[in-house]
């Protein structure tokens, strides 16, 4: 699955990719189109890259350094229609010469920059010394282009004589014209051996680009280095939403960070409303998108298994009102969950809520009941009193002296937290509506 | 910048560039548009080619870039986006012909102009285009050329009478230091300052509506319009009582849309109007001839022109 559809995932992708600063569009665009990596071996490669980098960011010394390499970045275009063209043996003009001069420019001095920085065999940029052999001769290594006097000495001539009348010369020039349409041609066809191999270069420096921007954000964000757990089990300490933490931290308002472990059993969290569970959920499906496409992860530490598939069901989903009923859309999106192959974590927040109480109960607890012997993690948040067939339950410890505790803690079946009403009574709702509601539970008893 | 199509814009942009002491400024060229085309898009008559000497920068798009005429060094491809591809910078290195096709919008070229600056460029020309008047506003350019002519209109009468009123939006007073500062960031409403010089908010959303809230103003000395002045908005006004002693200032003077009378019903010894920027308009070209085919004294028109608006006026292929 590509970056570029999962990007609007309700688990916050967006916030991640749009925070990230790539200073090239090729970067951005390639990083896209790449698709989430589901073995072991390339996502330990990736982060082993990555950690270089990450070394590099973040000793102050190199500040300098990176910002240079950071400017050049700046230049790195997509040129891979003109690469493209010239493989084609067509015959480049001067914009599309200019562009693969400055191309092999740019791989020389980031070449360079990454020997400084002791990263030149962490991501190997080819040496395109000979394209810049070709597009400068006269060794300026300035990043302009034309058809240099040096290629040809007639050529020379011809234009020093149109420069030494100041009015246009139709005939002279035409001789020019065609003098220059012949050198483009003779350069066209010494470039196209090397087309391959400038593909290679712009990719390398795209790389670069990434690994460099995930390395600052990394840093920026607090996030982690995931290690890959060797048993089926994903464990995490102190964990947390980007995206909702600098929403807080801009109200002045501090983010509590939770930490959770599940495995291949099913995981249920009940709790109050407003505990952040969805939360939770919510990031535990970015951890794992930001795992798979080797991104920093925002935890204190991180051991996570690898999934084919991630489904994240979550409340505010838009897609779940495509001209369906919420309880429609709903139960076929589950439904793709069990019709799912094994190896996917599936996050599913209050399943079948739309619908009553006695019938979703069963519905949850068949759920459970049915998946816990697959191989895949399945975490459900529910408000109601399901059957949990032995299956790890947590909650959030809610309300304490006011004060929301959203520590996940481990609880047993039938301890359905019941603080809806002390919540809502805390958000100023009218009170004779909640003291009604409470004369309703006892008379119920 | 013309006030037509055909009026000369480019003849006269090809007189001044031939005329310039390219060893000592570096000059910069583009244009707003298309321009420099060997036949008019719309008339299809004959049109001059934009033609530059050995030494000059120019910004023009990607496919112009590779139809020019000239040898060209390449310096830099921009991320200024037009219809024809990016805009793309170069110096040329033999005397040519090129086709101008610079950024599309005003902002694009003044983000133009800010990038050329680190070629140390002295002088800045920029091609105009029809109805582009907006680019000669001095948040663009420092001074321009007006170039009229038989394109605007047949009558030398009517010709001379439109052309003076636009030269005199263009040398409207400037206003005091004090409404400058005051005035200079404020980019939206329509703002009044009474006797005691205090501030109101007219809560007007453009001068295209004439609901203004004059609440609490006696009597008032200074009416700033931030965006487009209107004849109705000053017809408006002009009843009033409040607004007897008024100077209405405006940005400059392409925010003006008024007709000459409107202009000249209002302003009379108490009222008047001003600009907060002011282009310096250095001088008046006429194209004598009109793509429908009417040839105007060019002697006679000259002259009408230039005693009324006290400017010289150049027939650039008479002389």
């Amino acid at each position: 699955m590509q970056l570029r559809k999962l990007i609007d995932s309700p688990c916050g992708l967006r916030f991640m990719i749009d925070n990230l600063c790539t200073h090239s569009g090729y970067s951005r665009k390639l990083l896209l189109e790449s698709s989430m990596m589901h073995d072991r071996l390339s996502i330990e490669k990736s982060y082993e890259v990555m950690r270089k980098f990450y070394h590099v960011v973040d000793n102050e010394d190199n500040k300098n350094k990176i910002q240079t390499l950071q400017f050049k970045l700046c230049k790195l275009k997509d040129i891979n229609h003109t690469l493209s063209r010239l493989a084609t043996s067509v015959i480049l003009d001067d914009i599309e010469l200019f562009e693969v001069k400055n191309l092999a420019l740019l791989s020389a001095d980031v070449k360079l920059i990454l020997e400084e920085l002791n990263l030149n065999e962490i991501i190997v940029i080819t040496s395109l010394e000979d394209v810049v052999k070709i597009l400068d001769p006269d060794g300026l290594r300035i990043a302009t282009f034309y058809i240099y006097d040096s290629y040809s000495e007639r050529l020379a001539s011809l234009r020093k004589k149109l420069k030494s009348k100041d009015f246009y010369q139709e005939t002279i020039y035409n001789e020019v014209a065609a003098l220059e349409d012949e050198i483009r041609n003779e350069l066209s066809k010494r470039l196209k051996p090397y087309s391959d191999s400038m593909i290679v270069a712009m990719n390398a420096l795209a790389d670069v680009d990434l690994n460099l921007a995930k390395s600052l954000q990394m840093k920026e964000m607090g996030l982690c280095f995931p290690t890959l757990s060797s048993e089926d089990k994903s464990s995490y300490k102190g964990i947390f939403h980007p995206e909702v933490k600098n929403i807080l931290e801009k109200e002045n308002k501090e983010y509590q960070k939770v930490d959770i472990d599940f495995g291949l059993k099913p995981l249920i969290i009940m709790g109050a409303n407003m505990g952040g569970k969805t939360i939770v959920l919510k990031t535990l499906a970015l951890c794992q998108y930001l795992l798979q496409f080797g991104f920093g992860v925002p935890a204190d530490s991180a051991e996570m298994m690898i999934y084919d598939e991630v489904f994240c069901l979550t409340t505010d989903d838009q897609s779940i009102n495509k001209g369906l009923s919420s309880f429609a859309a709903e139960m076929k999106n589950i439904d793709a969950v069990i019709k799912s192959s094994d190896c996917v974590l599936a996050l599913i927040d209050e399943p079948a809520r739309t619908t009553n109480p006695t019938e979703g109960t069963a519905l949850v607890s068949a759920l459970v009941k049915m998946l816990q012997d697959r191989a895949m993690s399945l975490i459900i948040v529910t408000h109601y009193n399901i059957k949990t067939y032995n299956n790890k339950c947590l909650r959030v410890k809610g309300l304490i002296d006011g004060k929301m505790n959203y520590e996940l803690v481990e609880t047993h079946e039938g301890e359905v937290p019941h603080e809806a009403l002390n919540i809502a009574e805390s958000l100023g709702i009218d009170s004779r509506w909640i003291e009604l509601a409470k004369k309703e539970m006892e008379e119920g008893r | 910048m013309g006030l037509e199509k055909n009026t000369g814009k480019t003849e006269c942009f090809n007189y001044v560039m031939q005329r310039l002491p390219l060893a000592e400024k570096r000059v910069a060229v583009s244009s707003i548009g298309i321009d420099g085309e060997t036949t008019d898009q719309v008339t299809r008559t004959a049109k001059p080619e934009i033609f530059l000497r050995e030494g000059v920068y120019f910004g023009t798009s990607e496919k112009h870039y590779l139809t020019k005429r000239l040898s060209a060094e390449l310096l830099e491809i921009t991320n200024e986006n037009t219809s024809l591809g990016n805009i793309v910078i170069g110096k040329s290195l033999t005397p040519g012909k090129i086709l101008l096709s610079g950024p599309s919008s005003t902002n694009g070229l003044r983000r133009w102009m800010d990038d050329m600056k680190k070629y140390n460029i002295d002088l800045t020309i920029i091609d105009g285009a029809l109805s582009r008047m907006s680019l000669a506003s001095p948040a663009v350019s420092e001074s321009m050329i007006l170039a009229t002519g038989a394109a605007y209109s047949a009558n030398i009468n009517t010709l001379v009478q439109k052309t003076a009123f636009v030269v005199q939006m263009i040398n409207l007073e400037l206003t005091s230091q004090e409404n400058r500062h005051l005035f200079n960031d404020v980019t939206i409403g329509v703002w009044a300052v009474d006797e005691d010089d205090s501030l109101h908010d007219l809560k007007v959303a453009s001068s295209l509506s004439v609901n203004i809230n004059t609440d609490g103003i006696k009597k008032c000395r200074t009416l700033y319009v931030s965006g487009a002045l209107t004849d109705g908005f000053v017809n408006h006004v002009r009843q009033n009582k409040i607004f007897n002693e008024t100077e209405i200032v405006v940005r400059d003077f392409t925010k003006i849309f008024l007709t000459p009378m409107t202009y000249n019903t209002f302003v009379n010894g108490r009222r008047k109007i001003t600009v907060l920027q002011k282009s310096k308009l250095i001088a008046v070209c006429v194209n004598p001839t009109s793509p429908n085919g009417i040839v105007l004294d060019s002697e006679k028109l000259c002259n009408t022109l230039s005693e009324a608006i006290k400017l010289p006026v150049y027939d650039l292929k008479r002389n």
